[in-house]
């Protein structure tokens, strides 16, 4: 109980219940949720979810069809608009002002709620207005006209307007749109600095899920108007939830410098209807991974095995959730292990084996293609860097691949060669060709150079 | 620029900002002087200035008057006088109106009859010119009367027919102006068209202009221009946040709504009660906040008073001009002062706007 009277007393603002409708349309329905100082709130959803419609009628400028907002106990739109504005402040997502104004007259409109209508401003304004601008980054051109400046400067002169309010509640729609990297990280440290210093409330519109990753204590996730997902960070910014929410499959990991939760997003998928062919990758040490993904995207169920668990391939492997048949971490392959790549690759109706480097710990990957030959299934090995420059087997490995061509394996020069022979669009063969220079430029530098003489020749004859 | 140069040159403003409008009052007098001497009778500024003297409490028995001619003083005080007041009363509504507009319209294009205001002037002027001879209203000539009306008839059918619950957003108040001006231009072209002998008259009023005004029309006039600029004045900090759009000046603390409602009533009102007097002086309301801002800057608190200044010496220029510019044809001709501030103004505001239109962003 008093805990709960404690908690009660440190809300500062309490949306409950609101429901909100543009005609007959509703953006927004049964949307809950208190705030208390020093929280950083998120709000994050794809477009038209709502998100600034709640920041709308949060700055009284929508008032909702149903529910309440309390602002200290008060009903905010019971309240007079001064009242509101000397302890709300808002950062609209594009400022488009009339006239030449300076910088310093920009900011000092922040001061506007302190001040009464037959009153001037004094020095105690133009200090606040100074300190707001002096952490904005934006004191040096306070004589600017404010229509000169560029569209980061501006943001930031807007910033500084809001925090000339000195207002308790900072509510900022999509603020960093038109910054740059640095400015983006500045404003936003800046704003969490005050938020836990000050004890603000910051409510921050997100686009970016990995900037919202980064500075939010908390995060609500909308979904057509209704609140998807709330609470801590980890909890709302998961894969399942960003899957439910903006319908796109994404890698969601903790960083290991920042600390922070952060998101890969992958392209949208396909339709799996697309291609029903399954292919099997025998690869490992990163030779497979551009084609995991390509192939996924084109459609194709991909399988792979045998890999090392730790590999690089296998790791990609788990990201895009491809079945794999995995091996303990720098162990050889085993009979059991073996054995059951053998299921995986007889489901399979293509085999592809890439030019995976070969020792004796893989070595059986090689019998495992020669078996799938054997049963019919076609196979494609590619050759993109000789059979000599990465067989450390002293010569096993060259023999299995001699006996896979003589099985009736087809050998390929390029992953562009095998993606054509398997009907992929261009610009994906594109992307393997880069792969493939990256690949290459790892190898023994010496007989890269060497390669690109042998290619010199050939432009010459 | 140093820091603490910006403190200081920002505190220094406001005492600039007196300056300037001490300046622009002195600029005013002295051109009322000037124009008080132009005209069909020669009058040297000596006597002007005695005439004048004698006006005032506590100068008179000093001043000697002996040589002035009571024709002398009848021309200065009862023909010259008025009609320079009636400029500077007019031309101050006009452009202090246009000021409110343009800032509650966030629109350029914005001036003192945007509202249709005019149109409902005009077609009150025009009924009256053709149906109300003979009629009077408390000693007030019936024109005057009627086409104050006609304006705040025109202005309160604008405001309702834009009105969305209660708000009155601006694209629509505009999009309303332009269609009642319109229509009820179309009424005042009818009655031109029927007007017959009347229809010299209706043209001038169109124009505008002071010939005939009487210190009584002035005095009727003069309270609801006066109450109405003071007023406004004191929302000069409102139209600066007004021009940084109308949900960022409600997040600032302003009553967004109201204060829109109270200026376009105020200017309305101003433009109105000047109207009635002059008939329609076009350009004024437009073009002096421009060309003020142009110098001045866009803070309302000194836009707002230089404008209504500039306003009124612009307006006394121009009608001192119309006075003379044809007397070399004909020496009784006078035009209407509509002609001159459209003839001399529009180059004047192009020549201005060509030099500094990089510098003018609105």
């Amino acid at each position: 109980m008093l805990y709960e009277r404690l908690v009660q007393s440190l809300v500062l603002l309490n949306v409950d219940g609101i429901e909100c409708r543009y005609g007959s349309v509703k953006v927004l329905e049964n949307v809950s949720f208190p705030v208390k100082g020093g929280d950083f709130v998120g709000i994050l959803g794809p477009n038209g979810s709502g998100k600034t419609t709640l920041l709308k009628s949060i700055s009284r400028t929508l008032k909702p069809h149903k529910g309440t907002i309390l602002l200290n106990k008060d009903d905010i739109y019971s309240l007079k608009n001064v009242d509101v504005a000397k302890q709300m402040a808002v950062v609209p997502q594009e400022s488009n002002i009339g006239f030449s104004f300076s910088a310093l007259d920009v900011v000092m409109m922040g001061r506007n709620p302190h001040i009464t209508r037959f009153q001037m401003e004094g020095t105690k304004d133009l200090a606040v207005v100074r300190k707001a601008m002096t952490v904005t980054n934006t004191w040096q051109f306070a004589n600017r006209p404010i229509n000169e400046l560029s569209g980061g400067e501006k943001q930031r002169v807007i910033i500084a307007r809001a925090l000339a309010q000195e207002p308790s509640i900072l509510l900022l729609d999509e603020p960093l749109t038109h910054l740059d990297i640095i400015n983006q990280l500045e404003i936003m440290d800046l704003v969490k600095d005050l938020c836990t210093k000050e004890k603000l409330v910051v409510l921050v519109v997100f686009h970016d899920l990995n900037l919202a990753a980064r500075y939010c204590t908390s995060a609500m996730m909308l979904k057509e108007g209704k609140i998807f997902a709330a609470g801590g960070l980890s909890e709302v910014i998961t894969s399942e939830n960003i899957k439910g929410v903006f319908n796109v499959n994404a890698i969601v990991q903790k960083h290991l410098v920042s600390n922070s939760v952060f998101v890969i997003p992958l392209s949208p998928q396909k339709p799996p209807s697309a291609k029903r062919c399954a292919v099997h990758l025998i690869c490992g040490a990163g030779t497979g991974t551009a084609l995991m993904k390509i192939l996924l995207d084109e459609g194709y169920s991909v399988t792979a095995g045998v890999l090392n668990v730790l590999d690089t391939d296998f790791e990609t492997a788990q990201f895009l959730k491809i079945p794999v048949t995995t091996e303990a971490p720098f162990s050889p392959i085993t009979e059991k292990t073996h054995n059951e790549n053998l299921t995986m690759i007889s489901q399979a109706s293509t085999v592809v084996l890439t030019s995976v480097p070969f020792g004796d710990g893989n070595l059986r990957n090689l019998e495992a293609a020669i078996v799938a030959v054997k049963q019919g299934i076609p196979t494609f090995i590619i050759e993109e860097v000789p059979i000599d420059r990465r067989d450390f087997t002293g010569g096993k490995a060259k023999a299995l691949l001699v006996k896979l061509k003589n099985e009736g394996a087809e050998f390929v020069k390029s992953k562009n060669e095998l993606l054509s022979l398997l009907n992929v669009s261009v610009e994906k063969i594109k992307i393997a060709k880069e792969e493939r220079d990256r690949l290459l430029n790892h190898l023994k530098p010496g007989e890269i150079h060497k390669e690109t003489e042998i290619q010199g020749k050939d432009h010459g004859t | 620029m140093s820091s603490d140069e910006t403190e200081i040159t920002y505190f220094r403003r406001a005492s600039r900002w007196k300056y300037i409008v001490i300046l622009l009052i002195a600029a005013l007098i002295a051109i009322i002087i000037v124009s008080l001497n132009v005209g069909y009778a020669q009058i040297s500024f000596g006597k002007i200035l005695t005439i004048l003297g004698k006006q005032v409490p506590l100068l008179d028995s000093i001043v000697d008057s002996s040589l002035i001619l009571p024709s002398e003083a009848a021309i200065i005080l009862q023909i010259r006088l008025p009609r320079i007041i009636a400029g500077v009363v007019v031309g101050a509504a006009l452009a202090a109106s246009g000021v409110v507009y343009q800032g509650v319209f966030r629109n350029p294009m914005a001036d003192s009859y945007v509202l249709g205001v005019s149109a409902g002037a005009a077609c009150g002027a025009s009924f009256s010119i053709l149906f109300g001879a003979g009629f009077s209203f408390f000693g007030l000539r019936i024109i005057q009367v009627a086409a104050f009306i006609g304006a705040l008839f025109a202005m309160f059918l604008v405001y309702n027919i834009s009105r969305v619950g209660p708000r009155v957003p601006v694209t629509t108040l505009l999009l309303c102006g332009i269609a009642v001006n319109f229509f009820l231009y179309s009424i005042v072209a009818l009655l031109e068209v029927i007007a017959g002998d009347e229809l010299h008259a209706i043209v001038f009023w169109l124009i505008g202009g002071f010939s005939n005004v009487l210190w009584s029309d002035i005095w009727a006039v003069f309270p609801f221009i006066a109450v109405g600029i003071s007023i406004s004045y004191f929302y000069a900090r409102s139209l600066n946040l007004l021009a940084m759009g109308e949900e960022t000046a409600q997040h600032l603390g302003l009553n967004v709504e109201r204060v829109k409602q109270i200026l376009l009533v105020l200017a309305s009102l101003v433009t109105a009660a000047a109207v009635s007097l002059s008939g329609l002086v076009g350009f004024v309301g437009l073009m002096v906040p421009h060309v003020t801002r142009l110098v001045v800057g866009p803070d309302h608190r000194i836009l707002f008073p230089a404008s209504t200044m500039i306003g009124a010496i612009f307006l006394v220029i121009c009608d001192a001009l119309a006075r003379v510019v044809a007397t070399p044809f004909a020496s009784t001709l006078e035009l209407p002062v509509g002609i001159i501030t459209m003839l001399f103004g529009a180059p004047f505001f192009i020549l201005l706007f060509r030099k500094k239109k990089e510098s003018y962003a609105l």
